[in-house]
């Protein structure tokens, strides 16, 4: 028996099968072996270490252009919210990129898997921090979603620069699993996003924190995996 | 065979053309295997081969010293078979059985009609085996392939076909249980 399947005469006659010789190396493949050069291998924590500090820098330059927020928050509250944007964004960005040891594909199951839990963790999050320690969208004078469009854009415009460099690092890396490894991605991104949002908006409604903030990363996790997973594959 | 490929891919990353062709060597009678067995085309299998090759080649910078190539080789032979798949769905149309079944035969020995070749302990048995692997599902024909003829364990056949392992090990099951009545064998 070998790994819950049951062994028996069948099997030995599926082992026993022969194998039928496979056709000689095609031409189109023989003229590009021709003109073969030597490249750069994958270097999966090179690779994250680049991408997360380039992504970092156009983060801090997104921030500077759109300003830091001066409301007064706590520097504790700002320093703490802002730590757990920025786990997300490293965590994601580890798992879309980095493999198993001795793996070529990286594990984008996980990435998947910690796309849906982000997304869902920073929405549900959103709502729940409702009015702590700042003003709500009506006291700004801002309807509660149309006023979060502004920064649902900032957001997954963040988001983009992530996206973009791990796509171009996972370039045929993930012939399987591409679409599942480039939410993670655009997760990895929008958790990005959500830390800028969280250091440029001063809102704290739990309406516009769970929606305009939280759902940048349920936002751009479904445009990577619908726009940059073919580039993976 | 790990080892081997691994050492293979390191050398041909570095520009060596013959390591390629080594590592065809090595990894071409099995995938061609599994390509035949999944498309039940030889044609096509030709082409998927090849193109499956084509793409490793294309994407060789996306390779990591040190890692195993094979499943991220299969895994783009599955990929390239969903892909041609879709595009050439007579490729995967089944015909009647009274036209398919004598050309398939000598396509999965991969023997010309008529050539002494390898042949199993018990052909009558092979044969329908391999008549019985034919009417399967794809992936239940994918489980079984990549799980008993290549070897592979649930967890290797998951990562390749881009599924998770619990659902790898329902597809094999279902479709060794379905060989297995097929064959006349106890349920």
């Amino acid at each position: 028996m070998k790994d819950g399947i049951p062994a028996d005469g069948i099997d030995q006659t599926l082992i026993d099968l022969p194998l039928p010789p496979p056709p000689p190396l095609g031409d189109e493949l023989a003229a590009e072996l021709a003109r073969l050069r030597p490249v750069r291998a994958r270097r999966p924590l090179r690779d994250l270490a680049r991408v997360g500090a380039v992504s970092l820098v156009y983060g801090a330059a997104v921030l500077g252009l759109a300003t830091m927020r001066h409301d007064g928050a706590p520097v504790g509250l700002l320093v703490g919210y802002a730590a757990i944007w920025f786990s997300g964004f490293a965590s994601l960005l580890w798992l879309a990129l980095v493999p198993r040891r001795g793996a070529v594909m990286p594990r984008w199951r996980a990435a998947g898997i910690g796309a849906l839990a982000a997304s869902v963790l920073f929405v549900v999050a959103g709502f729940a921090l409702d009015g702590q320690g700042g003003p709500g969208s009506a006291e700004l004078g801002l309807q509660r979603l149309p006023g979060g469009h502004m920064c649902m854009g900032l957001g997954v415009a963040t988001a983009l620069v992530p996206v973009v460099l791990g796509a171009l690092v996972l370039r045929g890396a993930l012939p399987v699993g591409s679409r599942w490894a480039a939410a993670g991605l655009g997760a990895a991104g929008g958790s990005l996003g959500g830390l800028v949002l969280h250091l440029h908006c001063p809102i704290v409604d739990g309406w516009h924190l769970g929606i305009a903030h939280g759902g940048v990363v349920a936002v751009s996790a479904a445009l990577a995996a619908a726009l940059a997973s073919r580039r993976l594959q | 065979m790990t080892a081997e490929a691994t050492q293979l891919m390191e050398r041909y990353v570095d520009g060596d053309a013959g390591a390629f062709r080594e590592l065809y060597q090595l990894l071409a009678p099995r995938l061609y295997g599994y390509l035949v067995r999944m498309a039940r085309d030889r044609a096509v299998a030709d082409d998927l081969l090849q193109l499956t090759f084509l793409k490793v080649h294309r994407a060789r910078s996306a390779y990591v010293r040190g890692a195993d190539p094979v499943p991220w080789i299969y895994a783009i032979a599955h990929r390239t078979f969903l892909d041609e798949a879709r595009r050439l769905q007579r490729a995967v149309v089944s015909v009647s059985k009274e036209e398919e079944l004598p050309e398939v035969r000598a396509q999965i020995t991969g023997e010309p009609e008529g050539a002494d070749g390898p042949q199993a302990a018990d052909p009558e048995l092979a044969r329908a085996a391999l008549a019985a692997l034919e009417t399967l599902p794809p992936q239940q024909r994918e489980a079984v392939v990549l799980t008993k003829l290549d070897g592979k364990s649930i967890a290797e056949a998951a990562e390749i076909a881009g599924t998770t392992p619990g659902a790898m090990k329902v597809r094999a099951h279902r479709g060794y249980v379905a060989l297995r009545k097929a064959l006349g064998g106890p349920e």
